[in-house]
């Protein structure tokens, strides 16, 4: 139960949701969180499977790196303000029997926003803590099986019934005398009182069933203001695309306020333009903010064709979200790549992979994805390591940050429903990290700018992450070597 | 109305003498029903109070097995009622029974039965409708409704049950009676001032919705179960129970160690956390009382018309002040409650829990809905005395 001031009206509700959740959004179709850091002295991969409704009770996988960790804990909280000062009692992961440095739990999420999962790790070296932001959020409803709807149907049924006729009888026979034997004019009335009674029932039947559809329809906006919002586009002077975000409910644009977005990386809007379908050609591009919330980007030299468009903004609470869309665009010649824009072309120099496993890059070097022959399997969260390696097939020594980041990864299933664009410290967003590490002091995260500042870069890049589903997915990893910024891409079948 | 039965007619003094249906003792299926009735309000309050602080639960939490009690008990005591009447030889049992279905037990007995298979029928729709719509945070959802409409029937058939009894039973017997008929109408009351907490919470103690929403559910179960009993004063007692029920939950509750093991966690909980001071529905139910002294021979509608709109404005009368008192320091301890707060509440945090969240934007749009409310009041408390009379007239 709630206190009355936190049964606000929905849109009330919905617009302290959205803009206090700082993990909301930010990828499409993998909820998901993965992240890789380190609690202390102990390096640990977590895995959090969000659930689909909230409250709902999520699903944590945490594996160590070294084999000194003997128990995990982790207790869920707001990411900052209010919430995140007081733990509850945390929940204790259970080591698993075949591996010692895998454990599981799970744990309820009971809030819509941006919340986080405190991991708190002990073994031999002492305690250590991190904490992962994670989107809590409905991502579906459920429909009812036949069977279940059949029984709950038949009981309703029956109750109606047993209503009509035990209020029949109440009239009937309810005031006689023992023994006594009702009269014509009692049954009479008896049915009359049942017909009045059925009227009721059928009645209430009726509103509960409204009642029903009312939240069910409350509880589907939930889900659809927090859907990626669609990429409405517009083409001006043959080269400038004009990009505007529509909600899935009329009710976003009122809570999200693309005039106020923030940078991340440097930069309002990371775009991202597929080539469809295949996926053949990929920007990556960072247009510029103009008047009404809309963005607008001088188009580089583009061929005739249909594109397929993924755009992150992170709104000014640091909610990040993906605006989506297809679009379909003239020949263009336009401007030269410059910045921190990118483009990747099957056709180009070096552009294609030469293996499942191996991708030429356009400065002669290549890029190797180092994976076992396993098959890769959905709902499973791996380590996704890549080597950069020079023309003479050494590891290279040149690696610079690109954006602030060691690599950057775009993981795109072939059908279009996943889109992660994913980092060394995993799925999260670097703000909400930010916000997350409060007051745990002892935590440290990959791929960290800061970090990178004045760290030699290794020719490894590694981003934990983990397919949401079975599927064809082709992956993009961008690097930045020498000053020019170089895209590997692998194809990848999902099991 | 011809038939109708002056207040101070009590049910006592209607017993028909019909030897071979009366009743010398209170029947073990009474106690049973009325065991359960207690299982279910203690475990009822005990699970709200642990989703407030504590919060994590499964379907074997203590206060789960005592709400699903209600059902065992009312179901063993009802199903025996039933069959043994059905397929029994006792005569005075089957004189004293109504027919359903080729099936026959006192009235009671069925409308009882009725409520357990309701609040079965609303387990496996919660449980859906937790994996639906995330684990209900509400009191009010259509599969705890159906839960509480179960709840509610099985009080009803008690009261029935009872009050057929009671038409035939001794001076002793009657006595017993009175009490168990006092308290399951006081958990009546209790059951529907829980359903309103939300527009009772003290915030909104100063909203002409509070006294519309007690207007709508309480005068019907207060009045009711008070007519019902058909003796001076029942009004008060029945007020009295739901005052002494709640009271007894807000000072035992506390007692009881408790951490929270959900988060986020706003604040910081070390035992468990009741629910507020009971509405002070005991002052209308003493005016009421008062004035049925005096209007024994009234018609009904005329003395609901009268008893409605006193039951709301002597209410708010005594509500209202008490209300601004709950709100100062003086009432921040264990006897007044006001400072409990649930895990999940950030008050304090997000918003001053001592101050009133006015809804009524003018006095005009406030004095409206105060009217609304004297008007469904009226029809609440008819709705109170045709149910009342009806028990009054049952024999079965």
């Amino acid at each position: 139960m709630r206190t009355p001031l936190r049964r606000v009206r929905m849109i009330g509700v919905l617009a302290l949701v959205l803009t206090c959740a700082l993990s909301l959004g930010a990828h499409v179709g993998s909820p998901d969180v993965f992240y890789e850091g380190d609690a202390g002295p102990y390096r640990l991969f977590v895995t959090v499977r969000m659930p689909q409704v909230i409250p709902g009770v999520a699903e944590i996988q945490v594996r160590c790196a070294s084999n000194d960790v003997s128990a995990i804990e982790f207790v869920p909280m707001t990411l900052s303000g209010p919430g995140s000062e007081f733990p509850p009692t945390p929940d204790l992961a259970q080591p698993s029997k075949e591996d010692s440095q895998f454990f599981t739990g799970s744990l309820w999420l009971m809030e819509f926003g941006a919340l986080k999962v405190r991991v708190t790790a002990d073994g031999s070296k002492g305690k250590g803590e991190l904490s992962v932001p994670v989107p809590s959020y409905a991502q579906r409803s459920l429909k009812m099986e036949k069977p279940l709807a059949g029984l709950l149907a038949f009981l309703m049924l029956f109750l109606a019934i047993g209503a009509v006729f035990i209020a029949g009888a109440a009239v009937r026979e309810g005031n006689l005398q023992p023994g006594e034997t009702p009269l014509p004019a009692r049954a009479r009335r008896a049915r009359f009182v049942m017909a009045l009674t059925a009227i009721a029932v059928a009645g209430i039947l009726c509103l509960g069933w409204s009642w029903w559809s009312a939240d069910a329809g409350t509880y589907q906006r939930y889900i659809n203001l927090a859907k990626p919002p669609a990429a409405e586009t517009t083409l001006e002077n043959g080269n400038r695309l004009i990009l505007r975000a529509k909600g899935q409910d009329p009710e976003w644009s009122q809570i999200v306020k693309m005039e106020e977005v923030i940078p991340d990386h440097n930069h309002l809007m990371h775009l991202f333009l597929f080539s469809m379908p295949g996926m053949e050609r990929m920007w990556h591009l960072h247009p510029e903010r103009i008047e009404g919330g809309a963005f607008a980007e001088e188009l580089p030299a583009m061929p005739a064709g249909k594109y397929q468009i993924f755009a992150d903004v992170v709104s000014k609470t640091g909610n990040p979200w993906t605006i989506v869309g297809p679009v379909e665009l003239p020949q263009i010649n336009g401007k030269a790549l410059g910045g921190d824009d990118s483009a990747w072309s099957d056709n180009a120099a070096g552009g294609r992979a030469a293996s499942d496993t191996v991708s030429l890059l356009s400065d002669g070097g290549r890029m190797v994805w180092l994976r076992t022959k396993e098959p890769l399997m959905a709902n499973r969260p791996m380590s996704f390591t890549f080597s950069v390696e020079d023309k003479d097939g050494k590891p290279t020594s040149d690696l610079q940050p690109y954006m602030g980041m060691a690599g950057h990864a775009e993981f795109v299933s072939k059908d279009l429903s996943v889109f992660a664009h994913v980092h060394p410290a995993g799925s999260v967003p670097m703000a909400a990290l930010e916000l997350g590490r409060a007051g745990v002091s002892n935590e440290s995260h990959a791929g960290m700018s800061m970090a990178l500042a004045n760290a030699a870069m290794p020719a490894k890049v590694r981003f934990p992450y983990g397919f949401p589903r079975s599927g064809d997915y082709r992956i993009f990893v961008q690097v930045k070597r020498a000053g020019k910024i170089e895209t590997g891409v692998f194809d990848a079948r999902v099991q | 109305m011809a038939d109708s039965i002056p207040v101070g007619q009590s049910l006592q003094a209607r017993v028909d003498g019909h030897a071979s249906a009366r009743v010398d003792s209170v029947p073990w299926t009474i106690w049973c029903m009325v065991a359960g009735i207690a299982s279910g309000m203690i475990g009822g309050h005990w699970d709200i109070s642990w989703h407030m602080s504590i919060g994590r639960d499964s379907f074997w939490t203590p206060a789960h097995i005592l709400i699903q009690m209600i059902a065992v008990l009312v179901g063993i005591a009802c199903g025996y009622m039933i069959l043994t009447t059905t397929f029994g030889s006792d005569a005075a049992a089957q004189d004293a029974s109504v027919k359903i279905w080729g099936f026959r037990g006192p009235l009671g007995a069925f409308i009882a039965t009725w409520g357990c298979i309701a609040m079965l029928t609303s387990a496996p729709f919660d449980n859906w409708w937790h994996n639906a719509y995330g684990l209900d945070v509400k009191i009010v959802s259509p599969p705890h409704t159906l839960l509480s409409l179960g709840s509610f029937a099985i009080k009803v058939g008690a009261l029935a049950l009872m009050a057929g009894l009671m038409s035939r039973a001794s001076e002793e017997v009657r006595r017993t009676l009175t009490w168990l008929f006092v308290f399951v109408g006081a958990d009546g009351v209790v059951q529907l001032g829980t359903i309103l907490t939300d527009a009772t919470w003290p915030m909104n103690l100063h909203n002409a919705r509070c006294y519309l929403a007690v207007a709508m559910a309480i005068p019907p179960v207060l009045i009711g179960a008070a007519w019902g009993l058909g003796r001076r004063w029942a009004c008060t007692l029945v007020a009295g129970g739901y005052t002494a029920i709640l009271l007894a939950f807000e000072w035992v509750l506390p007692l009881i160690p408790a951490q929270a093991k959900l988060g986020p966690v706003y604040q910081n909980i070390t035992h468990l956390v009741p629910l507020h001071f009971p509405l002070l529905v005991i002052a209308p139910a003493v005016v009421l009382d008062l004035l049925w002294n005096k209007t024994e021979q009234w018609g009904r509608w005329k003395l609901a018309a009268v008893s409605g709109p006193v039951f709301v404005l002597s209410f708010l009368a005594a509500e209202w002040p008490f209300a601004s008192f709950l709100m100062t320091p003086p009432a921040r301890n264990w006897f007044f409650g006001m400072g409990y707060f649930a895990y999940f509440d950030p008050a304090g945090l997000s918003y001053d829990p001592y101050q009133f969240q006015l809804a009524d934007k003018t006095s005009g749009e406030f004095w409206l809905r105060i009217g609304i409310a004297l008007v469904v009041s009226v029809v609440t408390a008819r709705i109170g005395f045709a149910w009342g009379e009806w028990m009054r007239r049952l024999r079965r």
